[in-house]
């Protein structure tokens, strides 16, 4: 586009006004790269809400900082002063909880859906490692912020966090501990938090932020997972930032906006009482939700005492996995449909966090018995891979296509999708049936070994009628054993060969 | 409104002069909100869930014109349903704030 030539010649209101501006700022020469038009989509921007809660955190806390005091023996008081005085000090405190929660969960969502949809990849494995540190960070935010208001729930759940660290290998443990408690004191913990909260982490965040704006900028958005050819043109075609996508984020920020005000009128925030070391000794700690998962792990019998440093090491190696990922799944392959053990590693992984976040909401202070935990974790990996399996078989397998040729019997070879055959549809079908029966016997013989250990337990404790539910699950196990050779057996018969099926089963969909 | 509502069939359309008659209307309530806002007496929480409700009117309303700006860029016909929600949420929004103001 010339100089001085602008986008908004037309002669409608909205155009004077546009050009007025554009003019001026030259808003309408291309400052950043177009984004295609198929990332007009909410999905393709939760980084940039992320971003949006972000401002509004920073808008309100640079309100409430105007109010606050970072001493313990001011802390509470200037936050009921918020509360109870400053015009609107309840709405800022709620908007300004709820933006770091919304924040934290788009951040949690942008990474998993990145994580799906594979932009990990090459030549956005610098912009993956950055959104992970940019998400360590938010929770940061949400670990320094949470002790702020001094109360007797953010005092002492960020005494159990505080605790964690003791138990990580030295010399990281003391220099973690240094850099956010110091001497020890109360005044000089708070002061910290205050610190990391208001200016270190709010700095570390512009500068990732702006880091990752720059490959952004330099790799652009990154392709749909089954390619660009797979698109009709008008979707391939590419849009200016500026009116095009500011306008659409203009709408999904005001929507956001909206949404979080909504919330926080239906759920006004209050403040609990103020913290004191005597109501601390009455009070259940717990953390936030964001950090619920990693703390009902630590809560497994067998992480407790000298276990709890091989807990903190799964859950750091889990992040180390997480960051490190460019460089563990560096092939090609993009597409969903054949990324079924990632897809399926993915939504375990979900599927895990959301359930120990909720498992650890409703027992708070309880410690987990050994064999509950591999109960409830092994039956909701066996849960969801069953349900990967069987999604995937009923939507880039044979499933469908049975359906669809039982609807259409008549129809040709030619009209079929062209990814399966019609005259393979039995054996898609009886590989989905074969997965299914597979996966139940995984997960009856995981809830017998479960039930098997508990009566061991019971019995050694010399429970009454122990011996007889040790016998019943034994039973139950033997039986699924038992089920389980014979169905190898018939699976053997049935193909000739166990490898062959497992990779009918596995590659089915390619075919 | 979010998802792209460019494929949206012929019936279901609204055209570019009826879209800038809503930005209009849709301007006029944004700036009524604002009124309002300012108009809340700042002491109390009922009056602090009123303020909220006016300030999600008058963001629901920015929305809504930013989409009709974009649709208009876009050639002129937009989406009939993300229009009508909007306007829905929009009275609703209004009662419950001056339901909450009488109460």
């Amino acid at each position: 586009m010339d100089e001085g030539e602008t986008r908004h010649d037309g002669s409608g209101f909205v155009d004077r006004v546009m050009g007025w501006f554009d003019s001026r700022l030259g808003l309408s020469h291309q400052m950043l790269r177009p984004a295609p038009q198929y990332s007009i989509n909410p999905f393709y921007w939760l980084g940039a809400l992320a971003t949006v809660a972000f401002v509004i955190q920073g808008v309100t806390g640079g309100i409430m900082m105007l109010y606050y005091v970072p001493n313990p023996t001011q802390a509470y008081a200037t936050t009921q002063y918020i509360f109870q005085v400053v015009s609107y000090g309840t709405f800022l405190e709620t908007i300004h909880l709820y933006t770091a929660y919304a924040m934290i969960m788009l951040a949690f969502m942008h990474l998993m859906r990145g994580y799906f949809v594979s932009v990990h990849k090459r030549p956005r494995e610098l912009m993956w490692v950055t959104g992970m540190v940019m998400g360590f960070v938010t929770l940061g935010f949400g670990f320094t912020g949470y002790l702020l208001p001094w109360t007797i729930v953010s005092k002492s759940a960020t005494d159990v966090g505080i605790g964690m660290m003791g138990a990580l290998p030295q010399p990281l443990a003391n220099w973690l501990t240094f850099l956010v408690v110091g001497s020890g004191s109360d005044a000089g913990e708070l002061l910290r938090f205050y610190d990391l909260h208001v200016v270190v982490l709010p700095a570390v965040l512009l500068v990732l932020l702006v880091v990752k704006m720059y490959m952004l900028e330099a790799h652009g958005v990154s392709e749909p997972t089954t390619g660009m050819d797979s698109l009709p043109p008008k979707k391939k075609k590419l849009i200016p930032i500026f009116p095009d996508v500011s306008f659409y984020l203009v709408e999904l920020a005001a929507l956001f906006g909206s949404a979080v005000i909504i919330v926080s009128v239906i759920f006004p925030l209050s403040l609990p009482p103020e913290y004191s070391a005597s109501l601390a000794g009455q009070y259940v700690a717990q953390p936030d939700w964001y950090f619920l998962w990693v703390y009902q792990i630590l809560k497994i019998s067998a992480f407790e005492e000298a276990g709890l440093a091989v807990a903190l090491s799964v859950v750091t190696l889990i992040f180390i996995v997480l960051v490190l990922l460019p460089f563990i799944d560096r092939g090609k392959i993009r597409n969903i449909r054949e990324r079924m053990v990632y897809m399926t590693l993915g939504a375990i992984f979900v599927a895990e966090v959301a359930v120990l976040a909720v498992w650890g909401y409703l027992t708070p202070g309880q410690v987990i018995p050994d064999e509950t935990a591999v109960l409830v974790l092994g039956g909701t990996a066996l849960l969801v891979t069953l349900g990967s399996v069987v999604a995937y078989k009923a939507v880039f397998g044979g499933l469908n296509v049975y359906l669809k040729g039982r609807a259409k019997s008549t129809a040709t070879a030619a009209e079929a999708p062209s990814l399966v055959a019609p005259r393979k549809v039995s054996s898609r079908s009886a590989a989905v049936w074969t997965s299914v029966l597979f996966v139940c016997f995984l997960v009856a013989g995981a809830f017998f070994i479960g039930l098997s250990v508990n009566g061991v337990i019971a019995l050694r404790l010399g429970a009454t009628g122990a011996i007889q539910s040790l016998a019943v699950s034994l039973a139950g196990l033997s039986l699924i054993v038992v089920g389980t050779m014979f169905f190898l057996y018939r699976l053997d018969l049935g193909t000739g060969s166990i490898k062959r099926r497992i990779r009918a089963f596995e590659l089915g969909w390619r075919e | 409104m979010i998802a792209d509502q460019s494929v949206s069939g012929e019936n279901n359309a609204v055209t570019e002069g009826m879209g800038l008659r809503i930005a209009a209307l849709l301007v006029i309530v944004a700036a009524l909100s604002v009124f309002v806002l300012w108009s809340v007496n700042p002491v109390g929480s009922g009056s602090e869930a009123t303020y909220a409700l006016y300030l999600a009117v008058d963001l629901v309303a920015v929305a809504m014109i930013s989409y009709v700006q974009r649709a208009i860029a876009r050639g002129g016909r937009m989406a009939r349903v993300p229009l009508v929600a909007g306007c829905i949420f929009i009275v609703v929004l209004v009662v419950a704030g001056l339901y909450l103001q009488s109460a």
